[in-house]
């Protein structure tokens, strides 16, 4: 990255700590996340099948929407505000302008992963190293993956208010709905929907594998087929391929599509 | 320094964008001085630009904000204290952007867009006089002097033509995305054959004023008028040194004479209204 790139992807990290609404609703996870962790305490629950669930219960909601608030005006933010022509008139190009942006946020949504899931296992909640990495690590993913998508909105709209309606009704259809969608799709066809496609569809979903992900870890394969789980976790090649499919593509995307525009 | 006027939806704004890539066009070439100019990041490191009512992010300090484009530009932060006091930003430097008025905001990009951005060769300003207030105005100007002295080329749009007419050396007047006309002040007046307004203070020996009436009247241009002792004569940039050689003709007619130049929104009003027509 040049350092035009550099430069703005820090000036975007300064930017977004700033951020009122970013800050409320990362205060906002550290609290629910040390309070889930107080209460497990408080209430002796088995650290690693109890708390670490409702953990991931919270980080499932809270840490997609943290995602999106930071990005959907990552683009059309400065459109709205006429500083797109200005920051496109450095001499950087527009494909750089969208990864500087997209990088910038994701250090600062990082932080606030780190300080959310940090103040959970302060309070008491999982802890040790490899149940720290096992947590932490495909929840930054599971933000990053809300947070490219939150740039595509934010290349594809014209105003910020049209952004922000999208990526609330995003975070609905992916975090709460699509999960009851497929659990709708399994009952109505009555078995006429194979097993592998529900699969599919739910490791489709950052959130569905996400979740996925992390039934393995706090409650493992054995438990989970004893309960009557099927879904299988893709191979770890499969895993990352995922999770950079969506880490990457819709970024990818956003920086095509302004990289295309002809008129900004 | 060039001034880009017409009616909204002239392409002004268009044209700007063209030059610093914002805008592709669909056909056409760009060149300077007889070459022609890819857009690419060692063109846009020639251009310094300053878009029309930018709004800068609420989140941080105008030092913030200063620092980013700084960096950006390779300009030595040192240098960004010394830019805010400029622009006159120097005692609210840490305040949020947010707090800053219309005025400051105007100042804050100038800053941005003329002191700090590595001072560019060309500097590409749309509509910076909006929303300045007196003080603005005058930093702006001064500002842009110094710029012109250094040899440097500033392209700007405006609808304060009565502002910029004594700064700038040439007016393009734009309609429909072509240029309508372009030329200094004066050959715009002289293109859209304004009338200069001329009035002369007859003296009261009648019959030399009566005279000097008479030769003018005889002469046979422009329109005349006679009103309690004042002449009043309306004549283009043409006939102007000619009625001034009559009156000599007449020296003890006049004890008075006033000389009243189209305004450049007089001309401006004139070439559109004369290419409508």
């Amino acid at each position: 990255m040049s350092r035009v790139g550099l430069a703005l992807a820090l000036h975007e990290l300064s930017e977004r700590i700033r951020d009122r609404w970013v800050l409320v609703i990362s205060v906002l996870f550290a609290l629910l996340a040390s309070g889930v962790s107080l209460y497990g305490r408080i209430a002796q629950a088995d650290l690693e099948a109890l708390t670490g669930p409702s953990l991931v219960t919270l980080t499932a909601l809270l840490v997609p929407l943290v995602a999106l608030v930071l990005s959907h005006d990552a683009i059309v933010g400065e459109r709205d505000r006429n500083t797109l022509g200005l920051l496109l008139s450095l001499p950087v190009s527009r494909l750089e302008v969208v990864a500087a942006k997209y990088l910038g946020r994701s250090v600062a949504l990082t932080l606030a992963v780190v300080v959310g899931l940090g103040a959970a296992m302060g309070a008491g909640g999982p802890s040790g190293l490899r149940t720290l990495v096992a947590l932490m690590g495909p929840t930054i993913l599971l933000g990053l993956a809300f947070l490219s998508l939150g740039m595509l909105v934010s290349a594809c709209t014209r105003r910020q208010i049209t952004a922000t309606s999208i990526v609330v009704v995003t975070w609905f259809l992916l975090v709460f709905f699509y999960d009851l969608a497929l659990l709708g799709i399994l009952v109505i066809s009555d078995g006429a929907v194979s097993q592998q496609t529900i699969s599919s569809l739910v490791v489709a979903n950052p959130a569905g594998l996400y979740r996925l992900q992390m039934m393995q870890v706090f409650a493992g394969p054995e438990l989970l087929r004893s309960l009557g789980m099927t879904v299988a976790l893709p191979s770890p090649g499969t895993l990352g391929l995922l999770w950079t499919g969506w880490l990457v593509l819709p970024t990818a995307a956003s920086g095509i599509l302004l990289a295309r525009e002809k008129v900004i | 320094m060039a001034l880009l006027a017409g009616p909204n939806g002239a392409g002004k704004t268009t044209l700007m964008k063209v030059i610093l890539g914002l805008v592709r066009p669909d056909s056409g070439s760009f060149e300077v001085d007889g070459a022609p100019v890819s857009i690419d990041k060692a063109w846009k490191r020639r251009i310094g630009y300053l878009p029309e009512a930018v709004t800068f992010s609420d989140n941080l300090s105008g030092l913030q904000l200063l620092r980013f484009f700084a960096r950006a530009r390779g300009v030595d932060s040192k240098r960004v204290d010394a830019v805010l006091g400029e622009v006159g930003l120097g005692r609210v430097r840490r305040r949020a952007v947010r707090s800053y008025s219309r005025g400051m905001r105007q100042r804050l990009g100038l800053g941005l867009g003329v002191a700090i951005l590595a001072k560019p060769e060309l500097l590409v300003l749309d509509e910076p006089t909006a929303g300045l207030d007196q003080e603005g105005l005058t930093l702006l100007w001064r500002v842009l002097a110094e710029w012109k002295e250094a040899g440097r080329l500033v392209l700007m749009s405006t609808h304060d033509l009565a502002l910029s007419e004594r700064r700038v050396d040439t007016i393009h007047v734009l309609r429909e995305g072509r240029v309508l006309v372009k030329g200094s002040a004066g050959e715009l007046r002289r293109k859209a054959g304004s009338t200069h307004r001329v009035w002369l203070d007859l003296v009261d020996s009648e019959a030399e004023a009566r005279r000097l009436h008479d030769a003018i009247r005889n002469w046979g241009k422009g329109s005349m008028s006679l009103d309690r002792g004042q002449l009043r004569v309306e004549v283009s940039a043409d006939e102007l040194l000619e009625l001034m050689r009559i009156q000599g003709d007449f020296p003890k007619a006049v004890c008075g004479l006033r000389v009243e130049e189209p305004t450049l929104d007089m001309v401006y009003e004139e070439l559109l209204g004369g290419e409508q027509r």
